[in-house]
């Protein structure tokens, strides 16, 4: 999921970093003050979610955990990532800091669709509708991710098919079992503490 | 600040413990399962060719994953495919700085640099250059005397025993590099995520420090 340093050109860098540049503006704009320690908390699990590696499957894949960034935080978590995927970068050498943007954008953006396509389902009173909301929620984030991740490789000169099948496969595990977080976190939060499920952005 | 404010005393851990308990679960995991995600190229010159190993930092090997070879000048020399256990090896065309670049699929890249120091004498390689001989001998006659038949004797006497020592070298340095492969791969420490964590939590202090002063 991390993109490496030197692969991309400069055009496509410079593309991520504005949109993440934008998009952490509008995050922590939105961002209720009230929370950061919510933020935070998720942050760290975002941080230490890519050292989980995920055995099954061609290549070498690790959780993400963007779609349940994107249904507990909404929009703060594109400032969220781009902590997180900083630390990755300065700690563990994932990705890289000129490829931080593209990156950053490729994992949060999924988060914010997620946000606005679940975070409602998931709220709802009929279980079923709301775990597979969830489950879905899970799934997608990491789907789009890779498609964000092959959109970006197809300016390196590969055709976009071919790439995108490669990485949607191989994080095809991956997705899985983060639907089964994503479903497993947001029962468990409906049950004992449903308010945390309601993202409020700062009303200003 | 406002009296109805949520930041009141025990909201902290009224709200967050699950995410708390959460973040505990996931430290746990990756306290067994402390594999790092990216690839890693190790390269090292051995007799007369170059030996290249590439692995993802949780030990899976990259295999038939492609590796490209450039000289100093960004020319492209030679490429070619891992083997299925990461490996691919090369005798280098010209003596020369050669930046190895892995290329493992969807983003995943290394390069690793063998100056040109490091790589196996002209003799062994391509033709040999002219002015290394002169060199060696002018060592053996320091005051400059043309090269007598001795001379000419001492260095190739001496060219075979430079040969013999390298590869026993080799032999006795093998355990030692497969070794720092090894060092290489561990990947990340216990160290490094408690202070990734202790960064983000620092982060949060400063917000909630500055949000806490303007409240006042």
């Amino acid at each position: 999921m991390h993109i490496s340093e030197g692969v991309l050109s400069a055009p496509v860098l410079v593309t991520g970093a504005a949109l993440t540049a934008a998009g952490c503006g509008f995050g922590l704009k939105k961002l209720d003050y009230d929370r950061v320690p919510q933020v935070a908390i998720l942050t760290s699990a975002f941080f230490v979610a890519s050292l989980i590696h995920v055995p099954i499957g061609p290549s070498s894949v690790h959780l993400v955990l963007n779609g349940l960034m994107g249904l507990l935080l909404g929009w703060s978590a594109f400032p969220a990532i781009l902590i997180a995927l900083f630390l990755q970068a300065l700690l563990f050498q994932f990705g890289g800091i000129t490829t931080l943007g593209v990156n950053a954008f490729n994992m949060a953006f999924p988060a914010i669709i997620c946000f606005y396509l679940f975070a409602y389902a998931v709220k709802v009173r009929n279980n079923l509708i709301s775990m597979g909301a969830a489950f879905v929620c899970g799934f997608l984030g990491i789907l789009l991710a890779s498609l964000m991740v092959a959109i970006c490789l197809v300016f390196t000169g590969n055709p976009f098919i071919g790439i995108a099948k490669l990485v949607v496969i191989a994080h095809l595990p991956v997705m899985i079992i983060e639907g089964l977080i994503t479903l497993f976190s947001a029962g468990f939060l409906k049950k004992l503490k449903p308010e945390l499920l309601e993202v409020v952005h700062a009303k200003r | 600040m406002p009296k109805d404010s949520p930041l009141k005393k025990g909201w902290l851990s009224r709200a967050t413990w699950p995410s708390v308990i959460f973040l505990m679960l996931v430290i746990f995991v990756s306290a067994s399962y402390t594999f790092a995600h990216r690839v890693v190229l190790f390269a090292y010159v051995e007799g007369d060719k170059v030996f290249t190993e590439s692995y993802f930092s949780d030990g899976k090997r990259c295999h038939n994953s492609r590796i490209e070879v450039f000289d100093s000048f960004g020319k492209k020399l030679l490429e070619g495919k891992t083997n299925k256990d990461g490996e691919f090896s090369f005798k280098p065309p010209k003596r020369t700085d050669l930046k190895i670049v892995l290329t493992a699929g969807m983003g995943h890249r290394d390069e690793y640099t063998i100056p040109a120091g490091e790589l196996p004498g002209e003799g062994n390689i391509g033709k040999p250059d002219p002015r290394q001989p002169e060199k060696m001998v002018s060592l053996k006659e320091p005051n400059g005397e043309k090269p007598t038949p001795t001379s000419q004797f001492n260095r190739v006497e001496i060219e075979q025993i430079r040969l013999v020592v390298e590869e026993a070298l080799d032999e006795k340095l093998k355990p030692i590099m497969r070794l720092l492969v090894k060092r290489q791969n561990e990947g990340v420490s216990f160290i490094q995520v408690m202070g990734g964590i202790g960064f983000i939590f620092g982060i949060m202090g400063i917000i909630l420090y500055f949000r806490s002063r303007r409240g006042k």
